[in-house]
Order: C-alpha cells, then structure tokens, then sequence
C-alpha cells in the first residue's frame, strides 16, 4: 500500500510520484505517426498514451446537416491499459459519455461550417492509462485534427486538476495539477480544457469542463475556484508544448520540400 | 508507428524521471504489475537549522507559504554524542519502539525517511498513523523527508535483491547524505537506529554510525522506564512466519463429523468465549458433566461465539487449567493491519506469546487436578451468526481525508467482547469513525485472520441516547419497530372508548362470573401504567378466607393465529429499558384495555382460593370474569395503607389479611426449601421534567407488600399450572428450573472453603438455603448477599418448556421448591401467560366469546417446543437488554456528576469477586456494576509511572501488585476481600471501550 496524497502533503509538500503542486507530468508528443490517415498523433503524458487518428473531412453518408461538418468519436481503452486488464465493451456507459463530451467539444471549436455536409471521425486508441483520460484524448485529438488540416481558432488543451482536501485543518488544502491515477482515486478533480482567446490580449475560454467528485463549494478555502484557476493555467503550459511539437513537425516538413 | 517502450537516453529529463514497478497478487490469485512514476528532484529541502543551502530552495506550497526548518540547530545528544544527533530510525525501530518515540522525555529530532513510512505503512496502518501524528505535533521535531525523490539518495532496486535489502540500503544512503549533505563544522551526528542485526551491520559497512534500539535506550537517561517500552516482540523479526503455511485447519468433512458424533469420538455442542479471555471457550456437550475448554485461536478454528460446533477431544498432554489471566484483543492486537492478507499469520506473535505463558503456568501448577480436558474445533454445524453493533477502529482507517471513492478495509470492532473484530470493506471510512456501526459477517475463510463482514448501516454518534439504546435493543435482538399496520388492525375497533358491555345479555358476558361487587384492587411499582394483576379477600362465613387473583384477560382480545398473534409470539415478552419500554402487545391494549385500572370496569381472568386462616389451601377454582379495581396503589402507599392505624375500611382490612396470609405462604414455601436468591438491582431514578437528567442511582427497596403480591402470584401460577397440566398432559406450557449440578458449584465452594471456611451443600434446595443462611461474617454483613449473587451465577436459568418433553419429576422448579410452575400472571407483558390463559380457558371448558376461535397450536407438540425455545431466547435476551441498559445509564450518571465536579468519581465499597493474573473483578453493590481492574487501577502509595508487576496466589486466591522495583509498597487484594475503590466514568482510548463509557474502577491505597 503506497502513501496517500493527503497524509503526507501537510509535510513534504510533495505528490505520491514526487512531484509538487503546480507541476504536470512529462509530456511528449509528435504528429503525422499513422502516415495511411487523414491527421494521425500520439499524445504522452505521464504513463498515459493515447493515439488519435482522423479520418476526413469527407463526405458524410446519411449527413443531414447542409451547413456543418458533423464530428464524430470513437474511443477505445485497451484491455491492458490499466493494472487489472479489462474488457470495456462498445456500450460502455463511461466510454459513450466520453465520446459525446470529445464530439460536442470540437463540434464547437472548429470552423465545420467550412464542410458543409461531411463528416470527420476522431478516433482515439488508449493504449495506456495513468489518470487523465479526457484531458489526453482531447489533447491527443487536437493535434491529430491540426495533423489534418482542419481549420480551427486555436489549439484545444486539456488537463486534470484537483485538490488536496484536510479535515483535520493542518494540512494545507492546495490545489494540485495534472492527477495520475492513485491521486484520481483519492482526491476529487475536475477536467478542464480550454482555447486561447483571439488575441493576445484576451483571456483563455474554457471550452469543457467536467467534474465527476464531490467538493464543497464556496467554503472559505474557495477550493473550486483554486482548482480551476489551477487548471486553466495548466491548460496554457500544455498548450505550449503542443505548440512546439506542431512547429517542429511543420519545420521538419517545410525543410523536406526544399 | 513508435515504440510505446520509452527510451531513456533521448530524453532529456532522462536522469530526473524514474519509475517504480511492483508485482502483485490480488485475493483471487491474479497477479497485477504496478507501474508508477516517480519524478527525482533536487529541491527537497533537508530541514536542518544548520543548513544554508536548503532554505534558498525550499519549495512554496499553493499560497506562498515556505515551511519553516524543523530539526533543531542544537540537538540533544548523549554520551556518545556531544554535539548532538539526528536520528534515523528504520522500520523496525518503529515496530517495536513506538512508545519510545511518543515518550515525551526523549527523541526529538527524528528523521522519518519516506522509505520508512511507507514500509510501515504496509506493515501496521495503527502505527503509521501514529507516527504521522508524531511528524504534525511541532514540539517532537519529527521531519518527513521524501528521499525516494530527492535525486542523491533515491536507489535503484537491483536485479534478485528484495524489497527489504533494497530498503535497508535506501536508509543507509539517506543517512549517508545527510551526513555529507550538513556542514562539517560542529556538525550533529547522524545515527541511525534499527532493531535489525543485519541492518545494523549493513549502516557500519556503509560508514554510517548505527545503533540497535536497546543499545541507544541504554545511554540515555531514564533507561529503566524506556526499556520497557520496547516492544516484547523484538524478535519477532527473524521468526516472522511464512505465509501459507499460516492457516487455519480445515473442518471435517460431514460424513466423518456424522460418523464421529455416531461413534462418540466427535461431539456437539454451542461454543461459549470467555468474557474475560478471548482466546478461551467452552463448550458444554452431552457427554460430559463439566464444559470443554477450547484454547487459542487455532483450536477454536473460526468459531464464533454462539455457534453449534462439532468437537473433539485433544490428547491429554495438551489439557490445561482453565486461564487465570485476562486477555483483550484490544489490547493484544491493536495494530493489526486490516488491509494486508497475504503476508499475516492466524496467530500473532502477541497471542502466540501469551497462549505460551499459560501453558507454563498450567505445568508448573502443583495439583495436576487443576488440569482439564481441552478440545478443538472440527466442524461448525449452525452459524449462529447475526448483526453486530459496534465501532470501526479509527487506528485501521486509512487516509484521514479521504473524500474520494477509493474503498479501503477497516475493523470493526464488536460491543461484545467475545466477537472477534469484523473487517469490513467500505468508502465513507472516515465517516464511519466514531459512530455506532451495524455490520454483518458474511464469511469466514481459512486464510484469514479475521472474519469478513459487510456494513449494514450506521445508527448515529457514539453515547448518544438514540444510538445507544438502538445499538443495545439491536445487539440483544429485541424488535422495536413500530406495530405494523396489519397488527393494529386486530385492536378493537371502538379504540379508546372500549367498554365492558351493559348488559348482560352481551354475548361478551357469556361465560363470565360478575365480580364488580368484590373490593379489588391492584398493587404496583409507582407509576405502572400495564396493570396485570389485581387481588382481592373476604372472610367467609366459616371461618376461612376467599382469596382472589385477578389477571388482565388479554386472550379475549388477541385471538390466535392473526397478526398480532404472531407478533406477540416473534417479541415473547415486553423489554424495559431505564427510559424506554418495548411492548409486546399495542399501547391501546397493554396501557389501556387490558390493564386493569382502577374504577373502570375490566375483563378479568381470575383465580379463586378458599384459604384458612392457617395458609392451607381448601379449594382453588377459576373463571373469567368482570372486575371493577377499587383502586390501583404503588408498594409505598399500599404499606402506609396497612401500617395506618386509622384506617379501618374494608379495602385496607382485607389487605391486611392478604398480607397476613402471604406471610404464612412464604414460610411455608422456605420450609419447603426456596431459594433466596439475590441479583443486583438497581433503579435508576429519572427526572420526570426533563427525561435526560438522571438524578440518581438507587438500589431497589423491598418492602412487605412487593412480597405480597409476589407470594399470591406465585400461588396463582403453581394453581393454574396444575389444572393446566391435567388437562394438557402432553401440552402444557410450564416453566421449570433444573436442579444445577453440583459441578456447577465446585469452584465457589472451593473459593468459600478456602477463603472464609465456609461450605455450600447442594444436595437439595432445602440444604443449599439453609448453608447460605449460614454464610455470615459479622464483619461483612454484606458478605451473605454477595455470596448469594454468585451462587445466583452457578445455578441453571428458568425456561419454559411443553410439559410432554421432560418426565414428570423434572418438572420441578428449583429455585422455588414447586413441583409444578407456569406464569399465568403477566399476560400483558410476557407471551407465555397468554398462552395459558388460552390453556386454562380450553381447561375450565369456557365457552363464551372468542372460544370459536380454536388455537390447534396448544395440542401441537412440536410448535410448542418452537414457541417454548423463541420464547426463552427472548426472555434471556430482554434481561440481558435490561440490565445493559442499566449499565449505560449508571455511567451516564457518573459521567453527568464527572462533569458538574470536574475532580469526578465516587469512592465507594467494592468487593472482589474474581481474581486473575493481572487484574481483578470487582463488584460495586452502590451502582449495581462490575469492573475489571486492571494492575494500572491499584493506586499504589508513591508510585510513579513504571510498569506493574503482580504475583498471583492461585491457591489462596490473592493478588499482590506493585511497581517495577519497589516490592516493599506492594498492594495485594483477595477474593471477597471488601476494598474501596473509586468509581468514574472515563473515556477511553480503546476502541470497545470508548462506546460503552466504562465504567472505570480503581482500587485507592488502604
């Protein structure tokens, strides 16, 4: 039985993993992996992998919308991602709402009214899991869709935060980022991603939000607000590095037309 | 597609990540590899007031706030340490020295690795929780520090090492740092403290000054007291058992547990634990005369209190004197872990160790007589497993914020004290702390320690009233739910405003004697609203006396075999708790129709007596009939009544001769040889104003009129027993008291003969009464009561039984000297009076209304046994309740004076009615209670804190106590030994104890 966040922290102020506080989880990331798809990337984050592949925009069978392109979302968790392997099923409850969340999500970022009648499906592979399930797939499918040209306004990033919660008063109630599985397990936490305003001076836009723990809301601790705050900064460091990878990746493709 | 393997090299935080990887087997046999990250930093600060490098990279939490520095800059030393140390202790140093490291005397300075805490974690949660309680209070200077994460001293486990050498070497780089990390100059030594030889050679191999636990104690000062406190199980360490070889026996296959019982090689009978010793049962069989005792948790093999288990007999080498000393699990297992199961023994080390000490004891006992049979358990025929109340063990919790989901193992821990703890899985564990908890066991497999349960549901916060008293109706099984509504469909219809019909031409006055010009009335304890029985005499013209008893006709309005029939059956008897009564039958009935209240006219089933003056019975006759009390009087007014000179009525004068008559009746009935039997009553007195204040504690009065209307009761019901029996010769519902087995007596008699040369003669009732009138001490007037409680204790209790499943002579009631007995008198209050009401009226061929109503049950052999054996459970059990209930609010009552004189407890007289090895029984006859005292409850003349120790006389029953080294100020108790002892209420840290508020009973210095 490893240590717990919450009996410790008080003192070291260190995660179970080593980590503090406002600290995320190594993240790597690289595009164009699946050369045979339309946009392809692998997301890494922590021991969490996710891989993401697009197919489209192209023309949707049965479509109904003339005005939008329709987003579509496949998820599945590998059997062996996590430490006791496990068959999720296609009617899997948790799987179906994650789905949904990814499809509403950039149903309303991306500029679909530019592919009127078709369809782009995001479909997203966990090979690994470590905490962070929606904020990966979200992530591992904004750079798949750049990978794939779709035009958007920015990139879509995502990350966990949560808070540390004391009852016995001592132990300081900090908000923590980017949560790995045993600290998911342990702490409430919310998911969060946001999209950069449209210049540089405008804020951040929270685009999805979703919390599945309890917390007490407006306690003088104002934990709810610290975890998002915490969150919404999170979502710009990972932004950054997601950033990166597309620069690097279109230097690279750029220097190979010369 | 890239490799999801990660390649180290091409990374460049390569050198500050890590991870760590363990392989586990869940319960199932599966086995889970466990992948964890661990990321390496340089700014974990070493929190030494000496460094100056720290401070600058100390980190800030979420609101800037930058911990301060814990470990002192100038550090207690020893003799070997001028300059001061540091301490690091490894995980066995916190194994078997915790107390030392709560001593406020010495340790301070501590270094807790992470390591450490986390192997301790797995190996005790009571300890780890402990030991972080230790790192928050700031005046021990314990300092957390992570070095698995700090880049220099995080290890790499190395190919075919295990865990332990892993760890052992991550402490000794830890220590090695931070004796090369502080500045040279008048630097504090690093020491490092382990209870581990190997360990020990492992730090000086390493350059790291080491010392074993016990080495260091001995240079400090005070080293007397703290060697003490190290942990008897040292050496638990190297003899740690394997695991798989540590469970319990499997049970017999049934097939040869029949052919055993068939045989007579295997027997059968219900497995009692001792209430002082937990590792202790017995089990009375058939076979035998005296119970077999079953030592040790291996022999009891999985038995639970309560359940029918198959036995047998071990070899007479292993039999054994029953134990003289008092075992908790409490106190013998408090740091159980409840969430490991693989790597844990059936028997602790702990238990292992005491069970030794008794065999020791049994052999160097002199008189091999002492010596008994001991058996161990084969097979388990019933469970009698049920809902247990109790408390969750708050040292077994996890996390103490825990508002996740994550579910973790935690202990119940039982109110009764003979039910092992109960691990049970749940989420809201820190919810459950400090509450009343419902839990059922569910299973009990060879390979675990414990059984595992699940929770039911939680009854509220610990002491309070509600919580209390439903743990206590729930632990004694007594239903208290409300009547449901099918039941209260049977009352009558016109409610409240029942009456006895006008006229009589009323089919309800068939069959019915007009008894309304007979000056009845009733006799009662103040404030009785359930009147059962009423009494009546007159002269009669020739000389003699007519006598009646008048008992609530409660078979006139529960028929047989409806609802509230078979709710009656299911609760047996009505349940008085100090503040609460549980009906058997609906208020409307119990408290108002039936009850025979004064100047209203009743329903009556009564009994008649021709009696002469003398007390001899001319004729007895019965009838149902109709009443009008004159009155309903408590004990007290009734004896003013009589004692009033004044007073001339008829009312009073036929009470006077009632009362002459009872007095006749009881002398005869001593003749005969009854017992006077005495139990420790006591009442408690409540404020009527506000229910909550209890006034005071008073042991119950008897005054002549109790005797009177107990003395015609018990006529009545010997009178009707016998009509009953002659009209249901196989069927009769009777009660009877079997004669106890002199056996049963031996160990009082030997305790009397020894300690005050007294003898007990069991050879009848009659010769028992008059030896226990002969139990005086002039000295001790009390002596002769406390001796008839224990004798109470020795004898068999009561039970109802059909009277065509015993021979005629074991009809017999013991303790009343009556060849025949039934309870006819208390319908309202006890199903088994109404159940010979119906007898009686089949018996006496009534035939008015309701006798339409045939119940076959009362010619159905088999469904009587049924209702006889519910009946008794029930009737055991509402006592029981009872008298906990009393236990309850005696504590309350001295918790509530503990607080208005904050000095609180009350000294009082006690005496010792049982004495162990380490402790004494001690019974309070002022509140009616009895403790366990303990060694640490003497108060000894000057002592101080040190250890106890006690030398045990078992021949002469006598407990000498004194403090480690001073012999000289020695206290020492025997058996009925009159002590004074102050009585308080005090919370205790133990887990049972802090539910039921103890009552806490030390022994002042003569």
């Amino acid at each position: 039985m490893p240590l717990d966040t919450a009996s410790t922290y008080g003192q070291t102020l260190l995660r179970t993993d080593g980590r503090r506080w406002n600290e995320l989880r190594r993240i790597s990331a690289s595009i164009s992996t699946q050369p045979s798809t339309d946009g392809s990337s692998q997301f890494v984050m922590g021991n969490t992998v996710v891989v993401c592949n697009i197919v489209g925009p192209r023309e949707g069978r049965g479509q109904r919308d003339t005005n939008n392109a329709l987003i579509e979302t496949e998820v599945t968790v590998a059997p062996f991602a996590q430490t006791d392997r496990r068959r999720r099923t296609k009617g899997d409850k948790r799987v179906q709402e994650l789905q949904t969340t990814i499809s509403s999500a950039f149903q309303a970022h991306l500029f679909t009214h530019l592919y009127p009648r078709s369809s782009i499906t995001i479909s997203l592979h966990v090979l690994s899991l470590d905490g962070a399930l929606l904020a990966s797939c979200l992530n591992a499918a904004s750079l798949a869709l750049v990978d794939a040209g779709v035009p958007m306004p920015s990139i879509l990033a995502a990350v966990t935060s949560g808070v540390i919660t004391s009852t016995d008063g001592i132990t300081p109630s900090d908000p923590i980022l980017d949560l790995n599985n045993s600290e998911e397990l342990e702490l409430p936490f919310l998911s969060v991603g946001t999209v950069s305003g449209l210049s540089e001076h405008q804020e951040d836009k929270v685009s999805v939000l979703i919390m599945e723990s309890r917390i007490q809301i407006g306690q003088n601790g104002k934990k709810l607000e610290a975890m998002l705050a915490v969150g919404v900064d999170g979502c710009k460091q990972v932004r950054t590095i997601m950033g990166e990878v597309v620069r690097t990746h279109g230097t690279r493709i750029l220097r190979g037309r010369k | 597609m890239k490799s999801l393997k990660r390649n180290f090299k091409s990374d460049s935080q390569s050198n500050t990540i890590s991870s760590k990887t363990f392989v586990r087997s869940t319960k199932s046999g599966k086995l889970q590899k466990v992948v964890s990250e661990i990321y390496l930093r340089s700014d974990i600060p070493c929190s030494s007031k000496l460094c100056p490098l720290c401070p600058s990279i100390a980190p800030a939490d979420a609101n800037g706030n930058v911990p301060k520095p814990i470990l002192s800059s100038r550090p207690a030393g020893t003799k070997a340490f001028p300059a001061g140390h540091y301490l690091v202790p490894d995980t066995n140093a916190f194994m078997n020295g915790m107390d030392l490291f709560e001593d406020p005397g010495a340790f301070y300075d501590v270094i807790v690795l992470q390591t450490v805490l986390e192997e301790l974690k797995n190996r005790s949660l009571p300890l780890y929780n402990r030991t972080l309680a230790l790192t928050r209070s700031e005046e021990k200077r314990f300092y957390v520090f992570f070095n698995e994460f700090r880049l220099e001293t995080y290890i790499r486990r190395n190919e075919g090492e295990s865990i332990n050498d892993r760890n052992d070497r991550a402490v000794v780089r830890a220590a090695k740092w931070y004796s090369e990390h502080l500045p040279r100059r008048k630097c504090p030594a690093v020491v490092v403290l382990t209870d581990d030889q190997a360990n020990l050679q492992k730090a000086k191999a390493g350059g790291v000054t080491a010392y074993s636990l016990r080495d260091y104690v001995s240079c400090l000062e005070n080293v007397d007291r703290l060697l003490d406190m190290i942990s008897e199980a040292r050496q638990g360490q190297e003899d740690r058992p394997q695991p798989g070889e540590l469970i319990y026996p499997e049970y017999y296959s049934n097939s040869k547990i029949l052919t055993g019982l068939k045989a007579g090689v295997l027997h059968q009978g219900i497995f009692h634990v001792s209430p002082y010793n937990y590792l202790e049962g017995t089990v009375q069989v058939a076979a035998f005369d005296r119970p077999l005792i079953i030592i040790g948790r291996e022999s009891s093999n999985r038995a639970i209190s309560g359940d029918s288990v198959v036995i047998e007999v071990l070899p007479k080498e292993q039999w054994k004197a029953p134990s003289s000393k008092i075992i908790e699990e409490e106190t013998l297992n408090q740091n159980d872990n409840p969430e490991v199961e693989e790597t844990e023994a059936v028997i602790t080390e702990k238990e292992r160790r005491a069970l030794q000490e008794e065999v020791k004891k049994a052999h160097g006992a002199p008189t091999e007589a002492r010596s008994q049979p001991t058996a161990r358990v084969v097979g388990v025929m019933k469970r009698n497993w049920r809902q247990y109340v109790g408390t969750v063990d708050p040292g077994s919790t996890g996390s103490f914020a825990s508002q996740g989901r994550k579910q973790q193992t935690v202990f119940l821990v039982p109110m009764d004290k003979r039910i092992p703890k109960i691990r049970i899985r749940t989420r809201q564990a820190d919810e459950l702390v400090g509450k009343r908890v419902v839990a059922t066991i569910d299973s009990w497999d060879r390979d675990t320690r414990y059984p595992v349960g699940h929770y039911v549901r939680s009854l509220g916060d610990l002491e309070t009233k509600g919580a209390e008293t439903e743990a206590l109706l729930l632990e004694y099984d007594v239903q208290y739910r409300p009547f449901p509504k099918t039941v209260l469909d049977c009352l009558p219809v016109e409610g409240h405003g029942w009456r006895v019909p006008a006229s009589s031409s009323d089919p309800g006055w068939i069959g019915r004697k007009d008894l309304r010009g007979l000056l009845v009335c009733s006799i009662d304890p103040p404030g009785c609203q359930d009147i059962d029985d009423a009494l009546h005499a007159r002269p009669l013209p020739n000389g003699n006396y007519e006598v009646g008893v008048h008992i609530a006709d409660v078979s006139h309005f529960v028929k047989p075999n409806n609802a509230m029939d078979e709710e009656a059956t299911a609760r047996g008897t009505t349940v008085y708790l100090v503040d609460k009564r549980i009906d058997m039958l609906p208020m409307l009935l119990g408290t108002d129709l039936c009850s025979l209240k004064p100047h209203i006219e009743r329903y009556a089933f009564s009994t008649m007596w021709e009696i002469t003056p003398d007390a001899d019975i001319v004729s007895a006759s019965f009838t149902k009939s109709v009443i009008l009390s004159r009155d309903a009087f408590s004990y007290e007014q009734a004896q003013m009544r009589i004692d009033d000179r004044n007073a001339s009525d008829d009312l009073t004068q036929s009470m006077r001769t009632l009362l002459s008559l009872s007095q006749k009746l009881r002398e005869k009935r001593m003749e005969a040889g009854a017992l006077n039997l005495s139990s420790p009553e006591v009442r408690i007195e409540t404020d009527s104003e506000t229910s909550d204040a209890l006034t005071d504690v008073k042991t119950k009065a008897s005054l002549a009129t109790n005797s009177l209307v107990e003395e015609f009761m018990l006529l009545a019901n010997t009178t009707v027993a016998k009509k009953i029996q002659s009209s249901f010769p196989q069927t009769a519902l009777l009660r009877r008291h079997a004669a106890p087995p002199a056996s049963n007596f031996a160990d009082l008699n030997d305790q009397l003969k020894r300690m005050k040369g007294f003898e007990l003669d069991v050879s009848s009732s009659k010769a028992l009464a008059d030896s226990l009138d002969k139990c005086v001490d002039l000295a001790n007037p009390f002596l002769n009561t406390l001796i008839r409680i224990m004798a109470t204790r020795c004898m068999t209790s009561a039970e109802y039984f059909c009277s065509g499943s015993h021979a005629e002579p074991e009809y017999r009631h013991y303790g009343l000297a009556s060849e025949i007995y039934t309870h006819f008198t208390s319908p309202i209050r006890r199903y088994a009076d109404l159940l010979v009401h119906r007898q009686l009226a089949y018996a006496i061929g009534y035939s008015g209304q309701g006798s339409e109503y045939v119940d076959e049950g009362l010619r159905n052999k088999s469904k009587l046994e049924g209702v006889c054996k519910n009946l008794n459970f029930r009737h055991r059990n509402a006592q029981m309740a009872g008298r906990a209930s009393i236990e309850f609010y005696v504590g309350q009552a001295l918790k509530a004076r503990g607080e208005t004189t904050p000095d609180s407890g009350i000294n009082v007289e006690g005496y010792v009615i049982r004495v162990f090895e380490n402790g004494a029984v001690v019974f309070v006859p002022r509140f009616g209670v009895e403790g366990l005292v303990r060694l640490d409850d003497f108060e000894l003349k000057g002592a101080g804190e040190g250890r106890r120790e006690s030398e045990f006389e078992i021949e002469n029953y006598r407990l000498k106590v004194w403090e480690k080294g001073r012999e000289d100020k020695a206290a020492s108790v025997e058996l009925f030994q009159k002590l004074n002892v102050r009585v308080s209420s005090e919370e205790k840290s133990g887990a049972r104890e802090k539910g039921k508020r103890r009552v806490r009973i030390v022994v002042l210095a003569s």
